[in-house]
């Protein structure tokens, strides 16, 4: 046995590298160092030659820092190479602000899912605005879940089980172990609904809409398991994405319980006449293959005052925003009056989206 | 030698027919292919409602910002909705004096404020037959006489508006016109105390009886603002009549509206079948068949 093994070691083709001695050892380091050299020499000739926006900023921008890590003047030089390479590819003026979080400020949102007519104005608006890939990726940011109306009953939970299999109400083997949901049911399954419902006319009779995006969690779990730190939650309550810095391992799509993350599969796909010029560097500035992406509360709108896409489209006024820290603002005023909750509260998440009924 | 020229004429004349052949397809092709191109070009939809249809509508202008280049508003080329404000102020004038401001509903919204609407009058039709007497000059006494009293009865013009009026789909019969629009100046309206309110500021007359979502509208709860955010900034209310229909809100409180187009399905799958109640999902199993073929029951 020791033999074959042998024979098979030295069958195996091993680099001529491993095989000589120090002198080769010593000349492959000369060459590494050659070529690191030459990565020199290319990084510099594309460095001086300024003709070539492209090269240059690409260069830049794969040397660059975590965002929260760069200094004021390194922003500055981020900003004015994207908005420069933005502007020529886009054929506009574009501009990438990096608006700060407002001090005393932390954004929260309220639905009324009453009102809610499932007429996804808010999806489209929302792409409208933040320059998503339109299609070949389609990427939206909102989603519509169209759900059935009907009872969460007790008594519902134990039906549908084959008699005698000891789950049968009245059935004296029934242990009463599972509660909700079973092979013939999903009545304890939560979130189960339409989401390419398409209906002639909204709203439906016997049914109700539920919009979701990101919560902006207090204790988001996407940035828990971001393992570059590329995502985190800024000081006004807004999950951000580095989206220089994402590597594309999409932990954090598989982490968030609420669905919200996107993920750029292809090229984003964004026509000139369709892009939205006004852009933020943590918000909707166009995005690159590879990286993640998620609502923002409209950041590039919100952190100067303005309501969001979605608030603004709501044919119903479903929709409300405002600062949390404000007792007097719209969602505080929603919080104290009427009846709130949130979706899968008991996670601990913390969401920092509630939804709420007259 | 006959017979090669001969030959050679033929394929002359196929190659000729081919050509042909294909020229003209290529031209119908051509055609067909740019006839739905330039239809799409020449008519995108640039007129948009608003909150419901039929009633406030925004052109979209170019370049509202020139030195960005965006429109006023963007438009949904499948419903006709407005899907995006560029400026969230277009077509608005100041909303005037401010509503009353009790304990509770003042909200973040102090004096002085800054609030706008959208202005009704512009947009009613009966009220811009005449630009400048308005529905007074009809309703001026002589050529209709003014009303004697508010007792129900058949009307003879705008029935398009209430198409029955002894069955005035507001207030479930216990009120009449005259209760919200004045008797003697059609121009206004009016509340129960006698004062007259102008088209353009219906919470104040909605507010006398539905005071409840009156307080809630006024905290900024109910209903739609757009703009800032912001304590003190300038924002659009959206008021009462802009997303009810104060004639029909009993059996028609809001007109449905088209949904916007559902996202692309995954790739590779053929349709949304899988959510529809017919796989077991929302539909009642069926006891009976259940246990004895439990594969079919889902």
């Amino acid at each position: 046995m020791s033999e074959e093994k042998k024979e098979i070691a030295n069958n195996i083709p091993v680099p001529a590298s491993l095989k000589q001695g120090e002198e080769e050892n010593k000349n492959r380091r000369d060459f590494l160092k050659d070529m690191g050299a030459a990565a020199l020499v290319g990084a510099a000739a594309l460095l001086t030659n300024s003709d070539d926006i492209e090269a240059k900023s690409t260069w830049a921008e794969w040397f660059q820092k975590n965002y929260r890590l760069m200094s004021d003047e390194e922003k500055k030089e981020a900003i004015a190479r994207l908005e420069q390479r933005y502007s020529e590819e886009y054929g506009k003026n574009v501009t990438v602000d990096n608006v700060p979080a407002m001090k005393g400020v932390l954004f929260g949102y309220a639905l009324n899912i009453q009102k809610c007519i499932g007429c996804r104005r808010c999806v489209h608006a929302c792409v409208k605005e933040n320059n998503q890939s339109r299609n070949n990726p389609e990427i939206q940011w909102i989603r519509v879940i169209r759900m059935e109306k009907g009872n969460f009953s007790l008594e519902d939970t134990d039906k549908g089980y084959p008699a005698g299999s000891g789950y049968k109400s009245g059935d004296n083997t029934s242990y009463g172990v599972q509660v909700g949901g079973n092979a013939y049911k999903d009545s304890g399954v939560v979130l189960e609904g339409q989401h390419y419902y398409q209906p002639e006319n909204v709203p439906e009779k016997d049914a109700f809409y539920f919009p979701i995006q990101c919560m902006q969690c207090e204790k988001p779990p996407c940035v828990k398991v971001c393992p570059v730190r590329a995502t985190y939650r800024d000081p006004d309550g807004i999950v951000v994405i580095d989206y220089n810095w994402c590597i594309g391992c999409r932990m954090c799509q598989s982490a968030c319980p609420y669905w919200a993350r996107r993920f750029n599969w292809g090229d984003p796909n964004l026509p000139k006449e369709e892009m939205n010029p006004n852009t933020h560097y943590l918000g909707n500035r166009p995005r690159v293959r590879g990286v993640m992406e998620k609502c923002t509360f409209c950041l590039q709108r919100t952190r100067k005052g303005r309501y969001t896409s979605c608030v603004e489209v709501c044919p119903v006024g479903a929709r409300k925003f405002g600062n949390l820290l404000d007792p007097e603002s719209e969602v505080r005023k929603i919080l104290d009056k009427k009846k709130v909750f949130r979706l899968k509260a008991d996670l601990n998440t913390y969401p920092k989206f509630f939804y709420f009924i007259d | 030698m006959k017979k090669v020229k001969l030959s050679k004429l033929y394929i002359l004349a196929a190659s000729c027919v081919l050509l042909s052949s294909l020229l003209i397809y290529k031209l119908s092709y051509s055609q067909n292919t740019e006839q739905p191109k330039t239809q799409q070009n020449e008519q995108p939809v640039t007129d948009c409602f608003e909150s419901r249809e039929g009633y406030t509508s925004v052109t979209r202008v170019e370049n509202v910002a020139p030195k960005h280049g965006f429109p006023n508003v963007k438009c949904s080329q499948t419903t006709g909705g407005v899907l995006w404000w560029g400026d969230a102020y277009d077509g608005t004038i100041p909303m005037g004096e401010m509503p009353i401001c009790g304990d509770y509903t003042c909200g973040s919204y102090e004096k002085g404020e800054d609030a706008v609407v959208r202005p009704r009058e512009p947009q009613l039709k009966y009220f811009n037959l005449n630009p400048e007497q308005h529905c007074a000059f009809c309703h001026n006494g002589k050529m209709v006489p003014f009303p004697k009293n508010k007792k129900p009865r058949l009307l003879a013009a705008h029935q398009d508006i209430v198409a029955d009026s002894l069955q005035l789909m507001h207030g479930r019969a216990a009120f009449w016109c005259l209760d919200c629009h004045s008797a003697t100046n059609r121009n206004r309206l009016i509340d129960h105390w006698g004062n007259e309110i102008s088209f353009n500021q219906p919470q104040k007359l909605c507010g006398k009886c539905h005071g409840e979502v009156y307080i809630d509208w006024r905290m900024g709860i109910h209903g739609k603002r757009t703009g800032m955010w912001v304590k003190g900034g300038k924002k659009r209310w959206w008021v009462c009549t802009e997303c009810h229909n104060p004639h029909t809100v009993q059996t028609n409180r809001f007109n449905p509206l088209k949904p916007e187009p559902a996202p692309a399905l995954p790739k590779g799958m053929k349709n949304a079948d899988h959510e529809q109640s017919e796989h077991g999902l929302h539909k009642e199993p069926s006891l009976s068949s259940a246990p004895a073929n439990p594969s079919t029951g889902h």
